[in-house]
């Protein structure tokens, strides 16, 4: 295959950004493998991300054409696209190209994750949707592996998609080496150039934009919030990245009920790989916090916690609702422990800091909800503080639960909701928790 | 609809002034406004920089051969976080809707104005390769009717560095139209001042007799 087949096959791009010399495009223009389309359709549908909402689609007067252009604030942040602007497509049709590959991983499934993994299998040659409902820590990824083997050896493309960028990286590497000889690539925004073919492609949600009609199956991890009902461009853009008959298996421990209800396929895995039961939040009454952090005191039975595990030498997580309040309680944490550190979503460290929480160089981290999810730390212990705020809902509290004892080899760990009131989404979650350890136990 | 900035839904306020009068919908909501930083104190005589006083900049073009091109002048907003970020996506990621964020403050500060009012150029190049001039956009979203009389010669400032502007021999000529006496220069964001003072040294040779500044920005 040659170079730039191997790049734009399946995807859609703006032409001129192509990394390719232009007689070669227009070389392969000319021969019919690839089409030109316009950015935004006359009927101001957006190419790349499909919007169509008047209020995203945005007609301005163009000085590059000269003429009333639109362009789709949708997908602005992966460089505008306007009517003017050339999207190229690779057309000529695919012949599927089935060869070995190699797989070296070899672990051991439980009974459960065995299970599951043999009905994403079947429903991957049955070409239906699957979802594959699991707790926090039941090993998801080594669930897909050997279906992902099978596929590959079908020569199939196979995309993993999942919303946060963290969550690719730390993906990646596993995938690397359960399939050392297989082209994978890993996409996320500034992500360096990949060369080839991407067989195996891991991506974050957003950078399906760039794809259409590329993948014979996808993977939706972290689908708890899909259909995306605050996004319905990603959901859109899910679609369009796949085959027409492809298969969709979403992966979730906190599945929509809608979601639940969409897909006819499920397998359900409620107990963690090493067996023992999800650890079952604790609620302790933090009353008129926010107050009391704003005005520079730390509550007591808080400090009393975190003084607790600096004691016991364990790594903790507190997680805070809103970024502000981290800042407020920064200085007052860094009075207890001075390598008591803060990470939000725009803080560009904060691969690092998990980092050295884990390393144990850090005793514990401030944080928003960015960490809800994907990270896995030995002994860790947990407090939200603030957990009847809105922004803990029932999917995240069931998330930040999940974070606590991972690790076979340390089950156990403390998950305390700090609140100001008990909320309906609190005791959903810890119904929830209970649940799955009543579901998992039989 | 959405406010343009955070992509939360947008409350409708009612206001009496809204009864009787129309007003444009806002696009972005109030938190997001509230982001941005006004200059409100009599700063800068030239730029509206806040301090005492001329501020460091317009005291070196005063001394260096640039007295008196500007009559006065003033900026709205400071270049905080807030500003960092809209800047970044209305000039670079051309979101050319974000023009309407600042419509009503700069309809404040024009509607009244007699001189005429004449946007900073982008040189061609530049204007088919961003598709829309910034200054431009900024008025026809203010309502505010302008008039070039500047055509940008040769590179933008850009990448320069402070010492390559201040230094810069001349960025703009005329464009052909006849110069009034009395005008109101409008730019996006006032940097070093370069090219206000640039764009009023070729205006004031060509007749002008008054040159008054605006800029959205003070950085």
């Amino acid at each position: 295959m040659q170079a730039i087949e191997a790049f734009l096959r399946g995807r859609i791009w703006v032409k001129q950004f192509l990394p390719f010399p232009e007689e070669l495009v227009q070389a392969a223009i000319d021969k019919g493998d690839a089409t030109v389309i316009s950015g935004i359709s006359a009927g101001g549908e957006c190419a790349r991300c499909l919007e169509n909402s008047s209020d995203y689609v945005i007609p301005f007067h163009c000085a590059t054409c000269g003429n009333t252009c639109r362009y789709c604030r949708t997908c602005i942040q992966m460089g505008r696209i306007s009517s003017c602007t050339q999207l190229v497509l690779w057309r000529a049709p695919h012949i599927l190209t089935k060869r070995p590959h190699a797989f070296s991983w070899h672990g051991k499934l439980t009974p459960q994750q065995e299970n599951a993994s043999t009905a994403i299998s079947e429903s991957i040659r049955k070409q239906e949707h699957h979802l594959l409902y699991a707790v926090c820590g039941a090993g998801k990824t080594e669930i897909l592996f050997s279906p992902i083997h099978e596929a590959l050896q079908k020569g199939l493309r196979i995309c993993v998609a999942a919303p946060r960028t963290d969550v690719i990286l730390e993906l990646s590497p596993r995938f690397q080496q359960a399939f050392p000889d297989t082209v994978i690539h890993t996409l996320y925004g500034n992500s360096p150039e990949q060369t080839g073919y991407g067989e195996l492609v891991l991506a974050t949600t957003y950078q399906l934009y760039r794809f259409e009609e590329a993948f014979d199956l996808l993977f939706v991890d972290e689908a708890d919030a899909f259909p995306y009902s605050l996004d319905p461009s990603l959901e859109r853009t899910v679609k369009k990245a796949v085959k027409p008959s492809a298969p969709i298996i979403y992966i979730s421990a906190t599945p929509s009920k809608t979601l639940q209800k969409q897909i006819a396929v499920h397998s359900t895995i409620f107990r963690r790989y090493h067996g023992a039961p999800l650890p079952v939040p604790i609620y302790r009454s933090l009353w008129n916090y926010e107050r009391h952090i704003r005005k520079g005191k730390l509550p007591k039975v808080l400090t009393e916690w975190i003084q607790d595990k600096l004691q016991k030498k364990q790594p903790f997580l507190l997680f805070f609702p809103s970024i502000e309040l981290i800042n407020q309680a920064a200085p007052l944490l860094h009075k207890i422990d001075p390598s008591i550190q803060t990470v939000h979503s725009e803080d560009p460290g904060r691969k690092g800091k998990v980092m050295q929480l884990r390393a144990g160089t850090l005793s514990g981290l401030a944080t928003s909800t960015i960490l809800e999810r994907g990270i896995t730390i030995p002994h860790l212990q947990v407090a939200v503080v603030g957990a009847d705020h809105r922004v803990f809902d029932r999917a995240a509290l069931i998330q930040i639960a999940g974070r606590v004892g991972r690790s076979a080899k340390d089950p156990t760990g403390e998950i305390v909701f700090f609140h100001n009131g008990i909320t309906r989404q609190m005791d959903a979650a810890r119904a929830d928790i209970l649940f799955y350890n009543r579901e998992g136990r039989a | 609809m959405n406010c343009c900035l955070c992509n939360q839904k947008l409350q409708f306020i009612p206001s009496w002034r809204g009864i009787f009068l129309y007003e444009a919908p806002d696009v972005a909501c109030a938190p997001c406004k509230n982001a941005f930083s006004k200059l409100t104190l009599p700063g800068c005589k030239y730029c509206g920089k806040e301090g005492e006083g001329k501020c460091q900049d317009c005291f070196y073009w005063e001394e260096h051969g640039y007295r008196e091109l500007i009559e006065s002048g003033k900026s709205l907003y400071r270049y905080n976080e807030a500003m960092k970020d809209w800047f970044h996506q209305y000039k670079f990621l051309k979101d050319v809707l974000l023009a309407q964020v600042f419509a009503k403050e700069l309809r404040e500060a024009l509607a009244n104005e007699r001189a005429m009012i004449v946007p900073i150029p982008l040189n061609e190049e530049k204007l088919r390769e961003r598709s829309f001039s910034q200054v431009d956009q900024l008025l026809l979203s203010a309502n505010i009717p302008y008039k070039h009389l500047l055509e940008k010669c040769g590179d933008t400032l850009g990448t320069k560095t402070r010492q390559e502007r201040m230094a810069t021999q001349q960025l703009f000529r005329l464009n052909g139209e006849a110069v009034p006496k009395q005008l109101l220069l409008v730019d996006d964001l006032y940097t070093t001042g370069t090219t206000m003072r640039q764009a009023a040294k070729t205006l004031k040779e060509a007749g002008a007799e008054s040159i008054r500044i605006l800029s959205l920005i003070r950085a």
